[in-house]
C-alpha cells in the first residue's frame, strides 16, 4: 500500500472530550494518510460523534493535540477545518432537498461572473462543473436543475462528497454514509469512496457495521468507551474479531453463536 | 470510471422538455391568473372591469398586493414571518404624516427618515428573532401590537386626532414626493383620449381630459420590486443563500453561508417594501390614518402562497407571489364588476387559496421528489 | 401590449352600448360605506337601500371596506365609478382620501350623494348633489347642551372608532355642549365587546366622580350598558349614546338609558335612492340638503322604535 510511505495528513494524540462530569473521549488516537481509507468503527455511543465533531472543529478537545500535516492546529470553528481541508460529510445535514443539485454543490461558494455593477451566479459554469464531478463518481443526472430531493439518500451522499473533492479537500470524514442505504445503494457509496481514495484524499469512514468497513478499508480503529482500542491494517483482522472489539468483550461471540452467525 | 459505469436509473421516466418547462414553482400561480382572468371575461368582460379605469383600479390593487407580496415572498424563501407588515403600513403612513405635517419639515427628510426607521425596525425584528431563536411568527405578533398601538398612540397625544391630512400640500414641489405619488405617462393616454380609446371627462376642471391620466408610481414600484427580486433571488449568490437559509439553516451555516445576515437582510427588505406601500398610499390621498394596512400582513401571505411559496421556507418564487397578488387584485375588484355580493368575497378567496395550495403542493412533490 | 389594449379598449366600448341598453330598464347606484364587516349599525342602511331599490325598480348595490380601511374604501369608489353606475352614494369619513375619487366620479358624470359621514360643505366642496346626514359635531353638542340642562358636568366618551375623525367631533360637540374640555374624558375602546367592557369598567373605578357616559353607538352601547349593570352603577349614572339597536332601546325602556340619539340611517340610505331615480327620470331635485337627525328618542313612544330596531330603525 503506497500510502504508509506518507505522513499523516492529520494526526490526533490522546484526544480527551470532557462535556462537565461526562467523560466523551477519554484517550482517542487517530490518524489518516493520503490516499488511505481508515476506518472508525463503534457501537452507539462509544464517542463516534464527539469524535467527528472534534476532528472537524466543533468541539476544542479537553486535552491532546491535533496535528494537521506535522503542525499542531487549534480549529476555531468548522469554517477553520474546512479551509485546512478538512470535509465532513454529515449523515442528515449534507444537502437541501428543495434546492436543485447546482445550487446545493456550490451553496456557499458560488462561482459569479460580472455585469455591470451587479455580480450574477455563473449558471453555465456551475452547472457543467457539477454535471462533470457527477459523472466522474459515476452518477449520471438528468439535470443540474433537478431537485436534490428527487436524488436516491446514495446519490445525495456522492453530491456531497463531489462537492468535498472538488472543493479541495485532503481529508473527507463521512458520518455514516451507508448506514440507512439500501444494498445496491451502498455498494455505490462504497466504489465512490474508492474512487476518491485514488485521488490521494484520506478518507474517515465512520460507521459501525463491519462488512461496510471490511469492504473498502485500509486500516480499521476501534472506538469503545471513549477509547481507541488499538488498530488493525487490512489482512490482519478478521471481521468476527473487530465485531467484539466493537462490543468490548467475548460475550458477543457467545451472543452471535447464539444467533447462528448473522449479526 | 466510464460513462457506461454511470447506469441512468430505469425507473425514472424519461420526461420530455414541455413538460419540464412547465412544472415550475410559478405553474399554479400561472394557471390561476389564467382561470381568474376567463371567469371574469366572461362574467364581467361588459362591466366596465376592462376598460381604461376599470384596468387601472384592479392593476393598483394588485401592485399594491404585489409589493408587499414580494418583501413577504422573499422572507418566507429565507424560512421567516413577518406579521407586523400591516402595522408597519400603518405606522410608515404616520411617521411621513407626523414629520411633515405636524413637524414642518421637508417631505423628502419625512420620506427618507421614515425608511431609515422602518428599516430599523426590520432589522431589530430580526435580531430578535436570530439571537432568540424564537419563531418569527411570536416575535412579529408583537411588533404588530407595539407598532399599531404607537400609530394610534402619537398622533392622538400630538395632535389629538388619528387622521392626520395636508400631506398634499406640504409636498407641494417636493422632489421626492412624486417617486411615490406621482403618475408617469400621462401624454399617452392624452392620446388615447383623443383616438377615443380611452373615455374622458364630460364635467368638471378636468372635462375633456382623459378620466385615466397616467400610470400610477404605484404601479410601476411593484414592477421594479418584483423585477430586482426576481433576479436577486435566482441569479445571484445571495439569492441562493436566501434559498439555503429557509431550506435549511443548519445545512447552509455547515458550508459557510451567513445564515444569520441574510436572515436579518430579509427582514429589512420585507419593512423597506411595507414602507414603499405606505409612502405611495400616502403621497396618493394625502393623509394618513391610524387604521391603515389592518390585516394587509395576511393578504401578503396568501397571495405568496398562491404564487407557490412553501410556509415552511425554502422554496418559492417572486414571479408567483407577484401573480399571486394579480390574482388577489382581480378577485377582490373584479367580483364587484361581476355583480357579486361583496360578503362573499371571502369565500371566493377561500377556495381559490384552496385550490391553489393543493395544486402548488402537487407541483412542489413533482419538482423536489418530497412524499 | 397594444394589441392587448386596443382588444381591451373594443370590449369597453361593446361594454358601454350593452350597459346603454341596459339603463332603459332600470337605474343602477351604487352606495359605498366606510364601515367594516363587523358594524352591524349599517345593516339599517342596507335594508333601506335595498326597499328604496325596490320601491323605485332600480338596482342597488352595497360596498363596504372588509376591515374598515379608508384607503381601500377609495380605492372602491375608484372601481364604482369604472362599472359607470348612474350615481354613486357614499360617505365622506375622510374627506384627504375620499375627495380624490369621488371627485374624478362626479367629472365622469356620475352624480353623487354624501350621506352620513362629512358635513354639507364637504360635500359641495367635492361636488355632490347634496348631503343626507346628521352633522356630527352639532348633534353632539345639542346633547351637551342637553345633558348640561341635566345637571352633567363631567362625562366619559367611548369612541369605538377612534381612526373617524367624525367620531371624535361627536365627543368634541358633546363636551362644548356642556361647557366644559374634553381632556382625556375619551377613550379608545377598540370594537371588541369583551374589550370596551373592560375599559368602561377600568375608567369608571379609576374616575368615580364621572356624572355621565356617551356611547358612539350599538357596538360601544351594548358593552357599556353590561359594564354600568356589573358595577351597580345602571340607572345611577347618566347614559346617553348615538344611535339606536335592540339592547340600547330595551335599555332606554328600563331607564338605564336616558336618551338616545337617532339619526335614522334608514332615511340616509332610502332618501338618496329615491331623489337620484326621480332626478334622473323626471329632472327635480331638492334645493337642499337632507338632515336625517338628530333625533333625540326617550323613555316615551318607545314600542314603534322597539318593533323596528337594527331593521329600520
Amino acid at each position: 500500500m503506497s500510502s504508509f510511505d506518507h505522513n499523516p495528513i492529520v494526526a490526533m494524540q490522546g484526544i480527551e472530550k470532557h462535556f462537565g462530569p461526562v467523560i466523551a473521549l477519554n484517550g482517542v488516537s487517530f490518524d489518516v494518510r493520503p490516499g488511505e481509507c481508515h476506518c472508525l468503527l463503534g457501537d452507539n455511543g462509544a464517542g463516534k460523534s464527539t469524535f467527528i465533531k472534534t476532528m472537524s472543529g466543533v468541539h476544542k478537545p479537553t486535552r491532546g493535540e491535533i496535528l494537521f500535516e506535522g503542525k499542531r492546529m487549534d480549529f476555531a470553528s468548522p469554517r477553520d477545518a474546512m479551509e485546512a481541508g478538512i470535509a465532513t460529510v454529515y449523515q442528515d445535514l449534507a444537502m437541501i432537498p428543495l434546492m436543485s443539485v447546482t445550487r446545493n454543490f456550490w451553496m456557499g461558494r458560488e462561482p459569479v461572473r460580472r455585469v455591470g455593477p451587479f455580480n450574477f451566479i455563473d449558471f453555465n459554469h456551475a452547472n457543467d462543473v457539477t454535471m462533470e464531478e457527477m459523472r466522474k463518481m459515476g452518477i449520471n443526472l438528468r439535470s443540474p436543475d433537478q431537485a436534490v430531493g428527487t436524488l436516491s439518500g446514495g446519490e445525495r451522499q456522492t453530491v456531497a462528497i463531489a462537492r468535498a473533492v472538488h472543493f479541495g479537500a485532503k481529508v473527507l470524514i463521512l458520518d455514516e454514509p451507508t448506514s440507512a442505504l439500501g444494498v445496491r445503494q451502498t455498494a455505490n457509496v462504497l466504489s465512490t469512496i474508492d474512487k476518491v481514495r485514488k485521488t490521494g484524499i484520506g478518507i474517515v469512514f465512520i460507521t459501525h457495521n463491519v462488512r461496510h468497513a471490511m469492504a473498502v478499508g485500509d486500516r480499521f480503529t476501534v472506538l469503545n468507551r471513549g477509547k481507541t482500542l488499538g488498530t488493525a491494517q487490512s489482512g490482519q483482522i478478521t471481521p468476527e474479531e473487530l465485531q467484539d472489539l466493537m462490543a468490548g468483550g467475548q460475550e458477543m461471540v457467545e451472543l452471535e453463536g447464539s444467533l447462528c452467525g448473522t449479526v | 470510471m466510464s460513462d457506461a459505469e454511470a447506469a441512468i436509473d430505469e425507473r425514472i421516466k424519461e420526461t420530455s422538455g414541455l413538460r419540464r418547462a412547465l412544472i415550475r414553482p410559478e405553474l399554479g400561480a400561472i394557471v390561476g391568473t389564467i382561470a381568474v382572468f376567463a371567469f371574469f371575461i366572461i362574467f364581467a368582460g361588459d362591466s366596465g372591469m376592462f376598460n381604461a379605469q376599470g384596468i387601472l383600479n384592479w392593476s393598483t390593487v394588485s401592485a399594491q398586493f404585489m409589493i408587499i407580496a414580494v418583501g413577504a415572498c422573499m422572507l418566507m424563501i429565507a424560512g421567516e414571518f413577518d406579521l407586523s407588515v400591516g402595522s408597519m403600513i400603518g405606522f410608515a403612513g404616520m411617521s411621513i404624516a407626523l414629520i411633515s405635517v405636524t413637524l414642518q419639515w421637508p417631505v423628502w427628510v419625512a420620506i427618507l427618515l421614515t425608511f431609515a426607521i422602518c428599516i430599523a425596525i426590520g432589522a431589530l425584528n430580526g435580531i430578535i428573532v436570530v439571537r432568540t431563536g424564537l419563531p418569527s411568527f411570536i416575535v412579529t405578533l408583537a411588533f404588530l401590537f407595539i407598532l399599531r398601538g404607537f400609530t394610534i398612540f402619537f398622533p392622538q397625544l400630538i395632535e389629538r386626532r388619528t387622521i392626520i391630512g395636508g400631506i398634499s400640500d406640504v409636498a407641494v414641489g417636493d422632489w421626492l414626493a412624486p417617486v411615490f405619488g406621482g403618475k408617469i405617462l400621462g401624454g399617452l393616454f392624452v392620446w388615447l383620449a383623443d383616438l377615443g380609446l380611452v373615455d374622458v371627462f364630460e364635467r368638471g376642471t378636468r372635462a375633456g381630459g382623459p378620466v385615466v391620466d397616467g400610470i400610477p408610481m404605484l404601479i410601476i414600484w411593484a414592477l421594479a420590486l418584483v423585477a430586482v427580486a426576481h433576479v436577486l433571488l435566482t441569479r445571484t449568490r445571495f439569492g441562493n443563500w436566501v434559498f439555503a437559509a429557509g431550506g435549511d439553516a443548519q445545512a447552509a451555516l455547515y458550508v459557510g453561508v451567513p445564515v444569520n445576515r441574510v436572515k436579518i437582510l430579509m427582514f429589512m427588505f420585507t419593512a423597506f417594501c411595507a414602507c414603499v406601500f405606505a409612502t405611495c398610499q400616502v403621497m396618493e390621498f394625502g393623509s394618513a390614518g391610524a387604521d391603515r394596512g389592518l390585516l394587509k400582513e395576511f393578504e401578503a401571505i396568501i397571495a405568496v402562497v398562491i404564487g407557490g411559496a412553501l410556509l415552511t421556507g425554502g422554496y418559492g418564487s417572486v414571479i408567483g407571489a407577484a401573480l399571486g397578488a394579480l390574482i388577489f387584485g382581480v378577485v377582490q375588484q373584479g367580483l364587484f364588476f361581476a355583480g357579486v355580493e361583496s360578503s362573499l368575497f371571502r369565500v371566493f378567496l377561500g377556495v381559490i387559496l384552496l385550490f391553489a395550495v393543493i395544486l402548488n403542493t402537487y407541483i412542489r412533490r413533482i419538482i423536489t421528489g418530497e412524499r | 401590449m397594444n394589441t392587448f389594449f386596443k382588444r381591451v379598449a373594443a370590449t369597453a366600448v361593446a361594454a358601454v352600448a350593452l350597459t346603454g341598453a341596459a339603463q332603459a330598464e332600470g337605474e343602477r347606484y351604487v352606495l359605498v360605506s366606510h364601515a367594516p364587516d363587523s358594524d352591524s349599525w349599517w345593516n339599517t342602511i342596507k335594508n333601506g337601500l335595498a326597499l328604496a331599490g325596490e320601491q323605485m325598480d332600480v338596482t342597488v348595490e352595497y360596498r363596504n371596506p372588509p376591515t374598515g380601511d379608508l384607503a381601500d374604501m377609495a380605492r372602491i369608489i375608484e372601481q364604482a365609478a369604472a362599472s359607470g353606475p348612474d350615481g354613486i352614494i357614499t360617505t365622506l369619513a375622510d374627506p384627504d382620501v375620499l375627495s380624490g375619487p369621488i371627485r374624478a366620479a362626479v367629472d365622469a358624470g356620475i352624480d353623487v350623494i354624501i350621506i352620513n359621514s362629512g358635513t354639507p360643505d364637504q360635500a359641495r366642496e367635492v361636488g355632490a348633489l347634496m348631503y343626507v346626514g346628521q352633522p356630527e359635531y352639532d348633534a353632539g353638542y345639542a346633547a351637551g347642551v342637553r345633558a348640561a340642562g341635566d345637571g352633567v358636568s363631567s362625562f366619559l366618551c367611548v369612541n369605538h372608532y377612534i381612526s373617524s375623525p367624525s367620531s371624535t367631533e361627536r365627543c368634541q360637540g358633546f363636551a362644548d355642549g356642556l361647557g366644559i374640555d374634553l381632556g382625556n374624558q375619551m377613550i379608545d375602546s377598540g370594537q371588541d365587546p369583551s374589550e370596551i367592557q373592560n375599559r368602561v369598567m377600568a375608567y369608571l373605578n379609576a374616575n368615580p366622580d364621572t356624572d355621565a357616559v356617551l356611547t358612539l353607538g350599538p357596538t360601544s352601547a351594548d358593552p357599556t350598558i353590561l359594564a354600568l349593570e356589573q358595577m351597580g352603577l345602571s340607572g345611577d349614572i347618566y347614559f346617553g349614546t348615538f344611535d339606536l339597536g335592540g339592547d340600547i332601546v330595551q335599555a332606554i325602556r328600563d331607564g338605564v338609558i336616558q336618551w338616545g340619539i337617532d339619526q335614522q340611517p334608514y332615511l340616509q340610505a332610502y332618501l338618496p335612492i329615491v331623489v337620484l331615480t326621480n332626478y334622473h327620470r323626471f329632472g327635480v331635485l331638492p334645493g337642499n340638503n337632507i338632515n336625517s337627525g338628530p333625533g333625540f328618542v326617550t323613555a316615551d313612544a318607545l314600542d314603534l322604535v322597539a318593533e323596528l330596531a337594527g331593521e329600520y330603525r
